[in-house]
């Protein structure tokens, strides 16, 4: 791996800055009048706040090592979306119990994950897809038809609309910011985040220092699940409609985020604010493509190709020969 | 002292053996449901619908024997279905779409091609590298045919479908010729080559073996085999759909697992999972003879493979428990 | 075929490492060459380089003094060098027939491979062990189902399968029992004849002056002394090996005294897992007690059952009280430590910070959230007292040297104040001033009434510092040896056990 004199959340976002600019230079962009760029940018980083949090349990599987990652993330955002919207019916009153439940069935879908990765012995790429297969199953058997239901006012207040008159900052952003500080106390000031970066280090050195590498797993695992599921709450609260498809787009990108933010994909180093450095790059690009108006193939070629750019950089293993 | 004959020794010889019983119970529960399935009618179809799926089994078990996994697999049967539906079109003439099916293998060997530069050759980890070329490559099939339509002449496709020479479906000759051929090449130093480097590649390595070309060719096999199985299930359908091929990558890791091959590599060989391919295929089947409620059955298919992926596992920590 | 190999000046380098600075071999037709070196010296390195699976950083090899470049195992293989590896280089799941004859296997006119053919001789070769396997072997068990004796006998085997001009034997004894040796020796007396050359890498004197005709040793990467064997004997190979005449020049003193009336710290009875048999021993408060024997012999399953990583049957008693532990963590709150055996594998978190590497037990005692400033306090002060050389704790622990590095275990379980503490080789790989720094540190541990059971390859680690050295051949503990009769000889003798009758 070569090493970079600046850390990789900084260049991420220095990344972001150069693609913003260029895309000044597109028809229908901001040209040169500097308080559309600024509404702009706000824009996109308001948008990149949901693939942010998606991001974040995908951040923390992926540094636990042993080929971590959570596919089903995609589909616990649509079915807790789902579950919010059908639950709250428009009440204020409701918001905080659906957000609960949102984070628990998160945490339940997380927890079965953690257990085919840790007792089943099951690569989690494989357990968390065919996870988000029965996760689609539940959501199809839920929505047949179509499921009524309504955003409460609350939510849409609180993260789809700025914060106050005089802050112009949406609400969205304020919370990301606030979640961002958490993950960085939970990564790098408590016991589990230590532990969590040894285990994605090496187990074996791991459960010989006293980790509860087992406990670890499960715990990290349930933990994706449960963001995800917070994730779910705030789509859901910024478009105010449910899909089917509702979470499936911010699966890939969540992991080339992690991946753009210097996070290693082998485990054991990384950071959130890198992952949201990257979250930012990726809502750039696919913003970028849709206003150039080029169609979902070329969306998913330009991410498919990025990703394997990126791979190509930060992930080289050992070679065969030293 | 005894040399230890385990549930270890008895897999690694005879890893063909737990799919052989999971084949004869499915068959038995089919044949209960659907009392005409030896038919000759209705075995050709149901042959001719596994197919696709047993031909990606092939391919993907030979890269999980060689010690990594692709799941771009469906992504190239996509590719392949849309180049076929489009550049030949239905009423393209026949010397055209063979034409264009061999252009498709030489296009799915190149795919897998791509796939083993990244990963032998620049040694990036197989799970994360496919996964990104998957994207490529669906997002591919996708700008080649942004909706579902075009097809293949209707003449060809009736082929596919109604081929029984000698009374037996045409399936399963190609399922006959690809079990010949793995039997040649499990036999031939290059076989060797697979189980060594796919067990432990340090070890290979050590005692020359040409790893890197060997982690390369597994690649553009499963390529190659991609493409293949989508030429038969464009025969298949007779028309273009971009999104075709999105849900085999999974159906046939679950295969390979159920067929007996270590995830890990180096254990298990190709028949194993062609019967784990057709045991899939019969389970989903009963699943729609079943009379599930249409809302269910998704759920229901889905925790079969994830059933089908934790069995393994679930064996082998009861084993644990009991020692 | 060519006629003799020469590496001259050899340097290798891994990461930041430096394994070999100045490596230098002489091998010819028809003899026997014992590459002598201690842990961590660069034989292992040496070989390696040889063979190709490495490559090297400086220097050169040569071949009838003609330079050589060996771009890979391939290339060495082509000219006729075989190597017996440390680590096993057998895939597991294939057969014994399947191992052996990988890449050169007869073939039949179809291209496939020739089962018969390969069978018989395979059966050929086996027949050169005839009575000395202790299972029926057969050319078609996978390698796994295999003990390790025969699976370094296979691995013997499989590199003489293709004739080659020069073996190279590294540790290739290590597993094997004396019977066996004893045929390995017979066969390599014929090699001798057929006019092949032979490296012999061992750190076992008795055997290499058995059947060594020359020696090159080599010592913290360099080569430091050359010639024939029978111009030297081991005390001055010895002494080339290590820098100092001892390194144990303290003195143990009277820090017997009054051992055996400290109360038991920790009391074993009947333990038992895959590899130990039924092991009994005690040891009291304040004693510094060693495990002896060839490496391979259970000790470090003892090591690790006794910290709770590894399950076992039997009693084990702890300050008096029975315990049954089923993870290093309940091991740590009882007071325990272990430094364990691999150090990059199972004691550091390699790209990690030397702060997290040092708190990694630690954590929990900081709160919420953590008081980091605290915990650099206490780990900077836990490296002063080890004399850890470092360029600061934020930095990679991969940045350290082999003896700080093994600072970094050790101080990671000294700052929690242990009362046992569980040794595996703490000083393999490590720089000989370090070690000194490591035997005064042991030594003060234990007159403070901490105790210590460790493990040594090193059989003048042994006799310079324990009280009691409990030598544990096949997974039974088969003799103690105490005050004037630990010696080296007595640790040696006991090492190999007594008679081998084949039967477990």
């Amino acid at each position: 791996m070569k090493r970079f004199k600046i850390s990789p959340p900084v260049a991420a976002l220095f990344l972001a800055v150069v693609l913003f600019l260029l895309s000044g230079f597109l028809p229908n962009s901001y040209g040169s009048n500097v308080k559309v760029a600024l509404s702009q940018a706000t824009n996109i980083i308001r948008l990149a706040v949901f693939l942010g949090v998606i991001a974040a349990g995908q951040t923390l599987v992926i540094i636990s090592g042993f080929e971590g990652i959570d596919l089903s993330a995609g589909s616990i955002v649509t079915l807790t979306a789902i579950l919010t919207y059908v639950m709250v019916k428009g009440e204020d009153n409701v918001v905080l119990p659906a957000l609960l439940v949102s984070l628990v069935v998160g945490a339940i879908i997380g927890m079965l994950n953690g257990i085919g990765v840790t007792f089943l012995k099951i690569s989690p790429f494989v357990m968390t897809l065919g996870m988000s297969g029965v996760v689609t199953g539940a959501i199809i058997i839920i929505n047949h038809g179509n499921v009524s239901g309504k955003v409460a006012p609350i939510m849409t207040r609180l993260i789809a609309r700025p914060i106050s008159q005089s802050i112009p900052i949406p609400g969205a952003i304020v919370i990301w910011l606030i979640f961002g500080v958490l993950m960085w106390l939970l990564l790098e000031r408590t016991t589990f985040g230590k532990n969590l970066f040894a285990i994605g280090v090496n187990r074996v050195t791991a459960k010989l220092s006293g980790v509860n590498v087992t406990g670890m797993n499960l715990a990290t695992y349930s933990l994706a699940g449960l963001l995800a599921g917070f994730g779910g709450f705030l789509v859901v609260g910024n478009t105010g409609v449910v899909l089917i498809q509702l979470g499936q787009p911010f699966l890939f990108p969540s992991i080339a985020a992690v991946a753009v933010g210097g996070t290693l994909l082998s485990g054991g180093k990384g950071s959130y604010w890198g992952s949201m450095a990257g979250a930012i790059v990726l809502t750039l690009i696919t913003s970028l493509l849709t206003t150039m108006q080029m169609p979902d193939s070329v969306r998913r070629m330009v991410l498919g190709g990025t990703l394997l750019i990126l791979i190509s950089i930060y992930g080289r293993q050992q070679a065969l020969r030293q | 002292m005894k040399k230890r004959i385990t549930w270890d020794f008895l897999m690694a010889r005879y890893p063909a053996f737990f799919p052989l019983i999971l084949l004869v119970l499915s068959i038995a529960v089919n044949l209960f449901l659907q009392p005409n399935m030896f038919v000759r009618e209705t075995l050709n179809s149901n042959m001719r619908v596994f197919l696709p799926l047993i031909i990606l089994a092939v391919g993907q078990a030979i890269v999980l024997l060689g010690g990594g996994i692709d799941i771009s697999v469906g992504g190239v049967v996509s590719i392949i279905n849309t180049i076929l539906a489009t550049r030949v079109g239905l009423d393209g003439s026949s010397e055209k779409m063979w034409q264009f099916v061999l252009i498709s293998l030489v296009a799915g060997a190149l795919a897998g091609a791509i796939n083993g530069f990244f990963i032998a050759y620049l040694r990036l980890q197989p799970i994360i590298t496919t996964y990104a070329t998957s994207f490529l490559y669906a997002g591919l099939a996708l700008f080649i045919l942004p909706n579902p339509g075009g097809g293949i002449p209707a003449d060809i496709a009736n082929l596919y479908r109604t081929s029984t020479p000698l009374g037996l479906p045409l399936a399963f000759y190609v399922i006959v010729i690809l079990l010949l051929i793995w039997m040649y090449v499990s036999s031939t130093r290059y076989g060797k080559y697979l189980f060594a480097v796919g067990g432990k590649a340090d070890a290979a390595y050590e005692t020359a073996v040409p790893v890197t070309r060997v982690q390369f060719s597994i690649y553009v096999i499963s390529g190659f085999m991609a493409a293949l199985a989508g030429i038969a299930i464009t025969m298949l359908s007779g028309s273009g759909n971009a999104e075709i091929g999105s849900s085999m990558t999974l159906n046939s890791i679950t295969a390979v697992v159920i067929g007996g091959n270590a995830f890990s590599g180096g254990i298990g060989g190709v028949t194993g999972p062609v019967m784990g391919a057709v045991t899939l295929s019969l389970i989903q089947n009963i699943i729609s003879f079943g009379h599930i409620n249409t809302w269910w059955e998704t759920l229901v298919k889905a925790t079969i493979i994830v059933v089908a992926l934790a069995a393994p596992g679930v064996i082998n920590l009861i084993r644990r428990r009991r020692v | 075929m060519a006629k003799s190999l020469s590496a001259r000046n050899i340097v290798k380098r891994y990461g930041g490492v430096v394994a070999l600075s100045d490596g230098n071999l002489d091998v010819s037709t028809g003899e026997v060459v014992a590459l002598i070196g201690a842990n961590g010296s660069g034989k292992s390195t040496m070989s390696k380089v040889i063979n190709g699976v490495v490559v090297l950083d400086g220097g050169q090899l040569l071949l009838d003094d003609k330079p050589a470049y060996f771009s890979s195992p391939q290339a060495a293989k082509n000219m006729g060098i075989a190597t017996v590896f440390q680590e096993l280089s057998l895939i597991p799941q294939m057969t014994v027939a399947e191992n052996i004859w990988l890449t050169r296997e007869p073939m039949t006119a179809f291209g496939t491979v020739n089962r018969i053919l390969i069978k018989d001789k395979t059966e050929q070769l086996l027949s050169l062990f005839r009575g000395t396997y202790k299972t029926d072997l057969r050319p078609d068990d996978p390698v796994a189902s295999l003990p390790p004796d025969e699976k370094q006998l296979i691995e013997i085997l499989k590199a003489i399968s293709f004739d080659p001009w020069m073996i190279i034997l590294d540790e290739a004894t290590a597993s094997l029992d004396s019977r066996q040796v004893q045929r390995l020796f017979e066969l390599i007396g014929a090699w001798k004849e057929a006019d092949k050359a032979i490296v012999f890498i061992s750190h076992r004197m008795e055997e290499i002056f058995s059947i060594a005709d020359k020696y090159s040793v080599l010592r913290n990467g360099k080569t430091v002394g050359a010639g024939d064997m029978k111009d030297i004997d081991d005390k001055e190979l010895v002494k080339l090996m290590i820098e100092k005449e001892s390194v144990f020049s303290f003195s143990r003193a009277d820090s017997k005294n009054g051992k055996k009336e400290k109360p038991v710290c920790l009391e074993v009875k009947d333990l038992r897992t895959d590899s130990l048999h039924g092991v009994s021993f005690s040891v009291h408060e304040g004693e510094l007690v060693g495990i002896g024997g060839l490496r391979g012999q259970g000790q470090r399953d003892l090591l690790l059952s006794l910290f709770g990583d590894v399950p076992y049957s039997g009693t084990v008693n702890l300050f008096g009280n029975e315990i049954r532990l089923r993870h290093p963590r309940e091991a740590m709150k009882l007071g325990m430590a272990l430094v364990p055996g691999d150090r990059a594998r199972e004691g550091l978190l390699y790209i990690r910070s030397i702060l997290e590497n040092l708190q990694l037990p630690s954590w929990a005692q900081y709160g919420f959230p953590l008081r980091i400033g605290k915990a650099k306090r206490d780990a900077e002060q836990a490296g002063a007292s080890l004399n850890l050389k470092m360029a600061g704790l934020q930095e990679p622990v991969s940045s350290l040297s082999g003896g700080n590095a093994q600072k970094v275990v050790l101080g990671k379980w000294l700052m929690r104040k242990p009362k046992l503490l569980l040794l595996d080789d703490p000083t393999k790989g490590v720089d000989v001033g370090t070690k000194a720094e490591f035997y005064a540190l042991l030594t003060q541990l234990c007159s403070e009434g901490k105790t210590i059971l460790f493990y040594s390859s090193t059989d003048e680690e042994l006799v310079g510092l324990c009280d009691r050295v409990l030598v544990v051949h096949d997974g039974l503990i088969r003799t103690e040896l105490s005050g004037a009769s630990l010696t080296k000889e007595n640790l040696i003798g006991a090492s190999l056990g007594v008679s081998n009758e084949g039967v477990r």
